[in-house]
Parts: structure tokens; sequence; C-alpha cells
């Protein structure tokens, strides 16, 4: 996608990540986070969480290499997440995201994020500020 | 007129006088040194593709754009940060980049709270704490800000 081919309102294209327990424990790996209640779904559920969470930082994450894919070579220069509700390990969840300003001027665009549940519940939202060379 | 909140029904919380006493101040410094292994990781773990994040050998390999998120300070708040309401909730985090983090930097991260509100909903008075880390590399460049957003009710 260059820049001068997005338009406001443009949708960016609909992605099921993969939250798998094993891209999860990878992930809590890097981010030094490797508590229970991310990696084991009966710890998880021995504090009252419906399962093993998402990390609102993976998500946040995950809302990044989807702009990357839409976009390849953009540079995400702002990522703001509200951590909404829980997302759970191994279920299907679904990242929307459209356009929602372009600066011409800045070479940059907006974007509002979303990532839900499979019973399409909001867990987290997001807005990206993105730059175009 | 103070900025008086309560949460819970406690004693009316002085808004004006926690934040002329805590914002800004910096509360903690940490060092962090960036691993290629823990990049590459990242990166991959959250389904990643883009070779400047995936491929060491690429001419402008970097940390993925969220990766400083995960660079914590050793406290959340303050030693003696008033205590705000009985429960809290993560309310998310922004990053800022502006020069990208590279592999072998030594980064030095200061918490300062950035940020104190309150926000009435449904289920009564929430105080909002922003806690700001700002990330500076060997060479003093202004790497990144990463905002944690408390929520205290």
């Amino acid at each position: 996608m260059k820049f001068e081919d997005i338009e406001l309102g443009d949708d960016l294209p609909s992605e099921h990540p993969d939250v798998s327990m094993a891209r999860v424990v990878e992930f809590t790996d890097a981010a030094n986070q490797p508590f229970p209640r991310f990696r084991d779904h009966d710890s998880a559920k021995a504090e009252g969480l419906p399962g093993a969470l998402v990390p609102g930082i993976m998500s946040q994450a995950l809302l990044a290499s989807m702009v990357h894919r839409w976009a390849p070579g953009c540079t995400i220069k702002k990522l703001d997440t509200v951590f909404r509700g829980h997302l759970v390990v191994d279920t299907t969840l679904t990242i929307n995201g459209a356009v929602t300003d372009v600066d011409e001027d800045t070479r940059t665009a907006e974007i509002d994020l979303t990532i839900a549940s499979a019973e399409g519940r909001t867990g987290v939202m997001g807005t990206a500020i993105v730059s175009f060379d | 007129m103070a900025d008086h909140d309560t949460t819970n029904n406690e004693t009316p919380i002085d808004l004006d006088a926690i934040k002329e006493e805590w914002i800004g101040t910096e509360f903690d410094l940490t060092t962090f040194t960036v691993e290629r292994d823990k990049m590459l990781l990242w990166a991959r773990s959250v389904g990643e593709n883009d070779p400047r994040f995936v491929d060491p050998d690429h001419d402008d390999f970097q940390a993925h754009p969220t990766y400083s998120t995960s660079l914590v300070s050793r406290r959340a708040l303050p030693k003696d940060f008033p205590r705000l309401g009985k429960n809290g909730i993560d309310g998310g985090k922004a990053v800022e980049n502006f020069v990208p983090i590279r592999e072998g930097d030594t980064l030095r991260g200061a918490a300062t709270i950035a940020e104190i509100y309150p926000k009435t909903g449904r289920s009564g008075t929430m105080i909002f704490v922003v806690q700001r880390m700002t990330f500076h590399n060997q060479n003093d460049e202004h790497v990144a800000n990463v905002d944690w957003r408390m929520i205290r009710n």
C-alpha cells in the first residue's frame, strides 16, 4: 500500500492472528512475562479467568504487525491501545482496521484498530499513526 | 476550586494536591540491553514478516515498534504514592517512537507520573494514573515513550 493510494475510510483486510499457546509462550519469554495467567489455562482459571490470557502488549504488537502487512515499509510512529476486556489464548480473534485520517503534509495516516473475540466482544481498541516515505 | 473526587464512597481525594506533588517526578531509572534473540522472538511470535524486524542481516534491522512496551520500571508507582481506590485495572499502553531501537542498544528508561485525571462512568468514578517511561539510547537519543494507563476505582 502506497501513501498515494490511501483514502479516508479505507478498510484494512481483516485478520485472525495466531494466539495459540505456543505463540503466547514465545511472546511472554521475549517480554520477560512468564506469568502462569498467560501460559497455562488451568492456572488462569484458578485465578477466576476464563482461560489463559493474551497479554495486552501482545495484542498491541499484533496490531502493529497487521499494519506492516497492509503497508510494507511504513513506520508506526505511535500506537495507543485501550485494554477493554480479556482475550483468551487458543481462541479465534479478529483484527479489523480503518483509515480515519490522512495528512498529505506529513505523509501520515491515522488508523483505528480493534481486536474482537470469537463472540464479537471488543477486547482491545487501538489507534495508530503511521508515516510513509 | 480544588478538583476533588471520591472513589467507592471513601474520603474525598484532593486530586489537585496529588497532581501538584507527583506529576513530573522521576521515580525510577532502569537500564536495558537490547538483545538480538529477544528482538527476533518478539517479532516472530506476533507473526511479523517485515524483514526490518525479522532479518538480522537487513540494513535497517531494528526492534519491533512495540518492543519498548515490555521494558518496565522496577516499580509501577512511586514509593509513598497515595492509594487511590481499592482496585486497579490495566487500562492500556501507548508507545511513541522517535528513533529505531537497534540490536546492542543500551536504553536508559526513566519513569515519571505524566498525568492523573478522573473519569466517571456507570460504575462510578475512576482515577486514571499515567506512568510514562522515557527511553534514551547510549548516544543520548530519545528513542521512545511508553505511557501506561493504570485505572484505580
